[in-house]
């Protein structure tokens, strides 16, 4: 039994080793095979996480407002951005809104933060530079447009408010407070002189806006109220999405926060679409590779009958012989199934690193799957040419018939 | 005698034979449906993102000069307003075909049934008929594809051509919750001295301030603001390209470009150039992209793309493989025949070309059939995946064959000469 085995072994290997260009063709059949279901199958998995990411250049997609009259807090602010996941969250961006005169034209005046306004908003396209500093300002291209402001020039926005005695009027020349004679309140027309750093283009509303600085804004109406909205941009799928909303609605007191349907239905949408693509497009090539490779096999045992014949000559009989090609053609397709796996990440992060720019998550399980995959089709393919082979007369094979 | 030799191997061998057509067959399937899915997804995931609404607006010149300045004749011409009988100018475009979805608005600030709301008069679904090029043509467009991610709450969508007369309008969920009104009321809205009595056709969220808003058709916005004839805006849903450096260096001012340049750029579906042509057609109105949605589809675009032309190479580089691996084998087992023929007194060259032109046949016969089986299964992808038929490329056709023949080529030459090269005699012994 043991001499059996080890001739068995010593056959196998033989050959495996004495025909080595043909084992070469097999294997690489075998290993491209592996390869394309591997690296297909990981792309797939990965597609949405990767294209949910590239969705974000539509900008925010959840917005949070305030819950009842009063504007959102800083506390609240933290408390509603602490319910997404760290890598998830690509930014978020409050806006304060207040309305001011420049000219004596009403205009609506934003405070934001313009280090995470581009997380939010990334079709922005900014003409000059974004502010960088407090007394910056950036200006709506429309707006620009009629009051015939330039890149680098001088604009003063004038806010009036009533000066109680809470007001903080440090830093306010004398000049720009006045009493009313009749009712004895006191005003102020407080001026914040700007200099224009860029000039906004988005083809939408936000071209009619001047934003300034969170400081600004606040030294302009001297009163810290908090934010009116707060823009949010979390690469997610939907359902995480409304997960989200739903619980920071009930746990963050002071803030609502809302799904921008028109960025989040239509993101599902064309998402759906693109994975069930990559579904079907690796679904047939993976058919269509399987029966390659299953024919090259057929091809490459189809040759040995001459072989098999003698064998069977010899006295072998049918199950050794099968045995014995069976497990060449099993331990071909478990080599070529590992080296597969291993291009086929290779392949994959290529593919991911060129398109995304960002690594593929390996997927441990795609391996034994890979291998099991690969060892089924050889077998497969191997098992119908030796069945036909050794049913035949050795006779008539050896005479090459 | 040479076609007697090559049927003779074709009728002797045709196992073997079967075996590598069959394995060109799906190599050039795999090749056929991969380049024409990718040469055809841009358009396809393109006309997906169209979901997100209009990529482009027009609005009325902010200064109207051509009006004020000249006094267009007759008209009493408006600074805030386009004729409505413009609308359908933008079909005569040269990128018109390219135009999905168009829809002019004429807004209001009106009372409903008592509550203050804005009001956007529009078409829904406006059968608009238009002449091209002497021929008549009808075309259907509105925000009901514009405005695909509304959810209908109550109701149903207004569909302008059912629907006799034009007394309906669509209200917004929080507006419909704020003055209690649901679908299929009469409801008064008012607007200064105007006065109109519409019936809610349905109740729809859109996750935005429309949510606050009352639609309805435009004839009742026009004569609410009596500017009849006329409208404030339009949106408008294209198809573009990605921009690229072109588009950008026009974008900042066409008339800097260079001959051959500028052509190009008109020529080329940019949200520039279309929005150029927009402007050339209606010379009153100014068009501009709405970077929210052009930019983003641009970017997505270009990621599909990328990301099908790398799996099409993967798997091109595969089924190039297994061809050229099988091609390759099927030499190689004829070395006793190839080995006789020389021992006969055959030439190299006669040798080479008699296998080459049986495995170029076979591989030709293969590759037929695979362009067949490709096309179903491309077809198949673009049914089940985008609900459309894909577009046959006569370039993916072109690609295929000169990589069928390639690949044939380069499986087989090598092979071949290796066997020229040993000893007809050592062969022929069994020595190899």
């Amino acid at each position: 039994m043991n001499k059996k085995r080890r001739m068995f072994i010593r056959m196998v290997v033989a050959s495996l080793v004495r025909r080595r260009s043909r084992m070469i063709v097999a294997l690489l059949a075998v290993v491209v095979g592996a390869t394309i279901l591997s690296g297909l199958v990981m792309i797939y998995y990965d597609v949405p996480r990767q294209m949910s990411a590239q969705f974000r250049s539509y900008g925010a997609n959840i917005i949070f407002t305030p819950e009842g009259d009063a504007a959102i807090s800083d506390e609240a602010l933290k408390a509603g951005a602490a319910v997404f996941p760290a890598e998830g969250l690509q930014g978020y961006t409050p806006y304060r809104y207040e309305n001011t005169k420049i000219h004596n034209m009403p205009v609506t005046l934003a405070g934001i933060d313009f280090a995470s306004v581009l997380t939010t908003s990334p079709y922005w396209l900014i003409q000059g530079e974004l502010p960088a500093a407090d007394g910056q300002t950036l200006v709506g291209a429309k707006l620009a447009g009629e009051l015939g402001l330039k890149v680098g020039d001088q604009v003063s926005a004038v806010n009036s408010f009533e000066v109680t005695a809470d007001t903080d009027t440090s830093g306010i020349p004398a000049y720009e407070i006045y009493t009313d004679p009749e009712t004895g309140e006191t005003f102020c027309d407080h001026e914040l002189s700007l200099t224009v750093a860029g000039i906004l283009e988005t083809g939408g509303s936000e071209e009619e806006y001047l934003y300034v600085t969170l400081p600004d804004i606040a030294s302009l109406t001297r009163s810290e109220r908090g934010y009116d909205v707060v823009e949010v941009s979390v690469a997610a799928m939907q359902e995480d999405l409304q997960n989200y909303v739903g619980r920071i609605c009930d746990t963050v007191p002071g803030l609502s926060a809302r799904l921008v349907k028109r960025v989040t239905a239509s993101e599902s949408t064309v998402l759906t679409k693109l994975q069930s693509l990559v579904f079907i497009v690796t679904a047939v090539v993976l058919v269509l590779t399987m029966i390659c490779v299953a024919t090259t096999m057929t091809a490459v045992i189809a040759e040995r009958r001459k072989e098999i014949g003698l064998r069977k000559a010899l006295g072998a009989d049918e199950a050794s012989i099968v045995g014995e090609f069976m497990s060449e053609g099993l331990l071909l397709g478990g080599v070529g199934g590992i080296l597969g796996s291993v291009l086929g990440y290779i392949f994959a992060q290529v593919i991911s690193m060129n398109v995304f720019s960002s690594s593929i998550t390996f997927r441990p399980l795609l391996v034994p799957l890979t291998i099991a995959a690969s060892v089924l089709v050889t077998g497969l393919s191997c098992l119908i040419p030796i069945r036909s082979a050794v049913e035949v007369d050795p006779a008539l094979v050896l005479k090459g018939e | 005698m040479f076609f007697r030799m090559v049927r003779g191997t074709f009728r002797r061998q045709w196992k073997k034979m079967l075996m590598v057509a069959l394995t060109v067959a799906l190599g050039a399937s795999i090749a056929t449906a991969m380049l024409n899915v990718m040469l055809d997804v841009g358009d396809k995931i393109n006309e997906e993102l169209k979901t997100y609404g209009s990529n482009i607006t027009v609005t009325p010149k902010s200064e109207a000069v051509i009006s004020s300045l000249y006094d267009v004749e007759g008209e009493e011409a408006n600074a805030e307003y386009i004729a409505e009988d413009k609308a359908g100018e933008i079909l005569l475009i040269f990128w018109a075909n390219n135009i999905t979805d168009f829809s002019p608005e004429t807004r209001a600030s009106v009372t409903v049934n008592g509550t203050e709301a804005p009001l956007v008069g529009t078409w829904f679904n406006h059968r608009l008929a238009f002449k091209k090029k002497g021929t008549d043509y009808q075309r259907d467009t509105g925000i009901i594809n514009l405005r695909s991610w509304w959810d209908i709450k109550e109701g149903e969508w207004l569909n302008e051509q059912a629907l006799s007369g034009d007394g309906y309008a669509m209200v917004g969920e929080a507006l419909a919750e704020a003055a209690g009104i649901s679908a299929g009321d009469s409801v008064t809205v008012k607007n200064g001295g105007k006065t109109e009595t519409l019936t809610v056709v349905g109740i729809y969220e859109s996750g935005d301030d429309e949510d606050g808003y009352i639609y309805t058709t435009l004839p009742v916005a026009q004569r609410l603001t009596g500017s009849e004839g006329y409208f404030q805006k339009m949106e408008v849903s294209a198809i573009t390209s990605p921009e690229d450096e072109l588009a950008v260096k026009a974008a900042k001012n066409p008339s800097l470009l260079s001959g051959d340049e500028y052509d190009l750029w008109y020529c080329t579906a940019y949200v520039s150039s279309i929005c150029f042509q927009i402007q050339e057609a209606i010379p009153e109105a100014s068009a501009e992209a709405v970077r929210q949605i052009a930019d983003s589809e641009g970017k997505i675009l270009e990621k599909t793309q990328l990301l099908m032309s790398l799996i099409t190479l993967l798997s091109l580089l595969g089924a190039t493989l297994g061809i050229s691996n099988l091609v390759t084998s099927a030499v190689m087992e004829r070395s006793q025949e190839l080995a006789l023929l020389k021992a006969v007194g055959a030439k190299n060259a006669q040798v080479t070309f008699l296998v080459l032109s049986e495995i170029m046949l076979t591989s030709i016969g293969g590759a037929l059939v695979g362009y067949l089986l490709g096309y179903a299964f491309a077809q198949i992808i673009g049914r089940t995946v985008f609900g459309a038929s894909v577009e046959m490329s006569g370039m993916a056709a072109f690609l295929v064959a000169v990589l069928i023949i390639a690949v044939t080529l380069v499986g087989s030459i090598p092979a071949i000469r290796t066997l020229l090269r040993l000893r007809p005699s050592e062969v022929l012994h069994g020595g190899r």
